[in-house]
């Protein structure tokens, strides 16, 4: 039962004492909030919602990441000075692999993934549930997760997904495939949602339209992801959320991944730093987290370019005033809430549901 | 022996050493039949109506191991996809049945399954297609638990030759060396029924660990391109292979192959193709059946295909594998997968001794797949996952 407690305290007594209770805003030098920001993440590191790394790999003849690799954003040495703990490592293809091709394609990048985390046993591990994240921490091992993969990966097949999942898959993406189009969820995507909640699965809704949004949060008995999405009130990108979508998120608890990109959140620290004021005050601080989305071809704001620069991101939140408490919810707390909340319900849903059956042609008019 | 006495025997033989059978197409049957529906196709309770297989007839035949096969036909549109669904069938009846079937990835695994009196289920894939010229999906089959794959089925690979098509690349491909060469390094059995007598020989010569033939018999017994020639059984004792007899009528017996072949040549004087199943050309069939009966194999004929392998290839590389649920026709005796029995006391009648049967039922393959996992773990040691594309190794082709 120990991976049931959750490791996160809501509250943290670290830290304070420096600042007087009248001067809210006091001007610190950078170098002590940088300090600050390490010593916090020491012991909330960051649990990263998207990294590409999979594909940037794939076209490298050799590399070491242990060693440092410098023709990717992510390694090994690079992880530790960011402090990140754990990450998802993104399984999506280019744009138009579909059907069978997408189905062997995903497998070969299961296949590869497990390759790289193998050659690193130092510094790289494997897991699929949020003990499994703290077992990796605790030997110094930065966790791995699978996902998230295309819903073009299952090639409208639950049999697909539930053999995905067998193979470690966590996060699925509900976009450009024939369930889960313009339109919203068919009959057979919410079969899907429901059975990924079978599994735990999460559901990952970045990029989807709104009425999938919608009916995903309506639907799912465990929270959604966005994984990469910022706020659409102060940047008017697809993937980015309204405020309206925003709240309905924060009320279903789900969890926001802000990108750090400068298409998606701006060119500077204070401006992902603006998106993550405005997540957190829209759909609360249990709703906020992180997505570096290094290594996935996304140009990134001055001074984050690579996985090693999430102190100085937090040391801008601490400038601004976020508490310790919210800041270890935003890096850490967050995903750990999320993943044992899929794996609860997928637990007490394996009890009242057997695996669907159900095809595609069966639910959805051709 | 009286032949009560020899069943009695044979049955008591089972209990201690129970059969692994090489190839059971259920999955198949199931995909078919009640597409994956496990409560419409209940395999708890008796199915004889619709399968040769349900786990009460498994208990009564003596099955200890089971190589589900997650065959998908090479004219699948989308193989892999396909594979990974029969796959997931397989992960849904061991789900379904945990006190009947053990999950089982390892030799050790099986022997643990055999103490606890549940059936050891392993699974292979029937034919290269499944893995779509990928060495990455091929691993990704290994990682989901398929310990052989078959070569080829019915028509040939762009790296290997099958026994019922026309010669392409001669037996294997360089990259069909390469695909057996990571198969022995991940660990799955390379299984050689179905493929040409040169992509046997060809495979024989590539591997380092022992192969299987997951449902052949002998050739010099009953000439089909199915079963094994002679010189090839004979490599068995040095690659330490097993090969498992298969009971497909169409197969063993002469006269049955020469029966199908009148049939087939029938329906081309028809005007129609040999597998066509439209109603015009079953109905020419069922004329031709009737003025023509069809040949019927026995346990005895089967046996004679044991009593030849033994002779050439030796006692420690037989095996089992009935094809149950992937052919239409059984032997006289061996109609199900309670028919095992019958098959081990008609070779006690033939002065097999009780420890020649324990080696051909439970101990060869066992042995087999322990020995592929011992030079897995060699060839890891000093070789990495390979890279290999068939366009780099093959040229154009794929």
């Amino acid at each position: 039962m120990a991976d049931l407690q959750d490791d996160t305290p809501a509250t943290t007594e670290v830290g304070g004492g420096y600042d007087l209770p009248d001067d809210p805003f006091p001007e610190q030098p950078a170098g002590e909030l940088l300090a600050r920001a390490h010593s916090l993440l020491a012991g909330h590191p960051v649990a990263d919602g998207y990294s590409g790394l999979p594909w940037a790999l794939r076209h490298l003849p050799w590399y070491d990441l242990e060693l440092g690799e410098a023709a990717v954003d992510t390694d090994v040495p690079r992880l530790r000075e960011g402090h990140v703990g754990a990450l998802f490592w993104s399984l999506h293809l280019p744009e138009g692999t579909g059907g069978e091709r997408a189905v062997a394609a995903t497998l070969e990048q299961l296949d590869q993934v497990r390759a790289v985390v193998e050659a690193h046993p130092e510094g790289l591990r494997l897991v699929r549930t949020a003990g499994q994240i703290i077992d990796a921490r605790n030997r110094g091992r930065v966790a791995v997760l699978l996902g998230p993969a295309h819903g073009t990966a299952l090639d409208d097949s639950l049999g697909i997904l539930r053999v995905l999942h067998t193979l470690g898959l966590r996060v699925l993406s509900l976009t450009g495939t024939a369930w889960a189009g313009t339109s919203g969820l068919t009959r057979f995507g919410e079969e899907v949602v429901r059975e990924m909640n079978r599994l735990g699965v999460l559901a990952d809704v970045t990029g989807a339209c709104e009425a999938t949004v919608e009916r995903t949060l309506a639907l799912s008995k465990t929270p959604v992801l966005c994984t990469r999405s910022a706020a659409r009130a102060l940047r008017p990108h697809p993937a980015n959320l309204p405020d309206e979508l925003l709240a309905a998120l924060g009320a279903a608890r789900g969890l926001c991944m802000v990108p750090l990109t400068a298409e998606q959140t701006g060119p500077t620290v204070p401006d992902v730093a603006d998106h993550l004021d405005h997540v957190r005050d829209v759909a609360g601080p249990e709703c906020v987290g992180l997505s570096g989305t290094y290594d996935s071809g996304a140009v990134h704001p001055r001074e984050l370019a690579d996985a090693s620069r999430y102190p100085h991101l937090i040391a801008e939140l601490l400038r601004r005033g976020w508490t310790e408490a919210e800041l270890a919810l935003l890096t850490w707390g967050n995903v750990q809430r999320v993943l044992r909340s899929a794996d609860f319900t997928a637990r007490a849903a394996q009890q009242r549901r057997e695996a669907s059956t159900v095809r595609i042609t069966d639910l959805d008019a051709p | 022996m009286s032949a009560v006495a020899a069943l009695d025997a044979a049955r008591a033989l089972l209990r201690e050493f129970p059969v692994v059978d090489g190839h059971n197409d259920l999955p198949w049957a199931l995909r078919k039949q009640s597409g994956y529906d496990l409560d419409a196709l209940d395999i708890a309770g008796d199915q004889h109506e619709h399968l040769h297989t349900d786990l009460p007839r498994l208990r009564e035949g003596g099955v200890g191991a089971q190589y589900w096969s997650v065959y998908v036909p090479a004219e699948e549109p989308e193989p892999v996809a396909a594979t990974l669904e029969q796959i997931d069938c397989v992960r849904q009846l061991l789900a379904r049945y945990p006190a009947q079937l053990a999950p089982a990835l390892t030799a050790a695994d099986m022997e643990a399954a055999r103490r606890d009196g549940r059936i050891a289920s392993l699974m292979g894939a029937e034919g290269g297609h499944s893995i779509a010229n990928s060495l990455g999906t091929l691993r990704g089959l290994y990682a989901l638990g398929v310990r052989y794959m078959t070569l080829t089925h019915n028509s040939n690979v762009d790296w290997a030759d099958s026994a019922t098509d026309e010669p392409n690349v001669g037996g294997l491909s360089a990259f069909g060396r390469e695909v057996v060469r990571e198969m022995n390094r991940v660990g799955m059995l390379v299984d050689l029924s179905h493929v040409a007598a040169t992509t046997m020989r060809d495979a024989l010569d590539a591997v380092s660990a022992p192969v299987i033939f997951s449902h052949s018999s002998a050739r010099a017994v009953c000439d089909h391109p199915r079963n094994i020639p002679d010189d090839v059984l004979e490599r068995l004792p040095a690659n330490g292979g097993v090969a498992m007899v298969t009971f497909v009528p169409k197969f063993v017996l002469q006269a049955a192959v020469d029966w199908t072949a009148a049939a087939d040549e029938n329906m081309r004087a028809h005007g129609l193709h040999h597998l066509d199943t439209s109603p015009e050309a079953m109905k020419i069939h069922r004329a031709f059946e009737e003025r023509t009966p069809r040949p019927v194999a026995t346990v005895s004929t089967v046996a004679d295909h044991l009593d030849h392998m033994r002779e050439v290839a030796g006692i420690d590389h037989l095996g089992i594998g009935g094809d149950y649920d992937g052919t239409a026709f059984t032997p006289d005796g061996l109609n199900d997968v309670s028919g095992y029995p019958n098959l081990l006391a008609e070779l006690l009648e033939r002065g097999w001794s009780t420890a020649d049967l324990a080696k051909l039922t439970w101990q060869n393959a066992v042995r087999v797949l322990g020995a592929a996992e011992d030079v897995a773990r060699d060839l890891q040691a000093t070789r990495a996952p390979s890279l290999a594309t068939i366009a780099s190794l093959d040229g154009t082709r794929g």
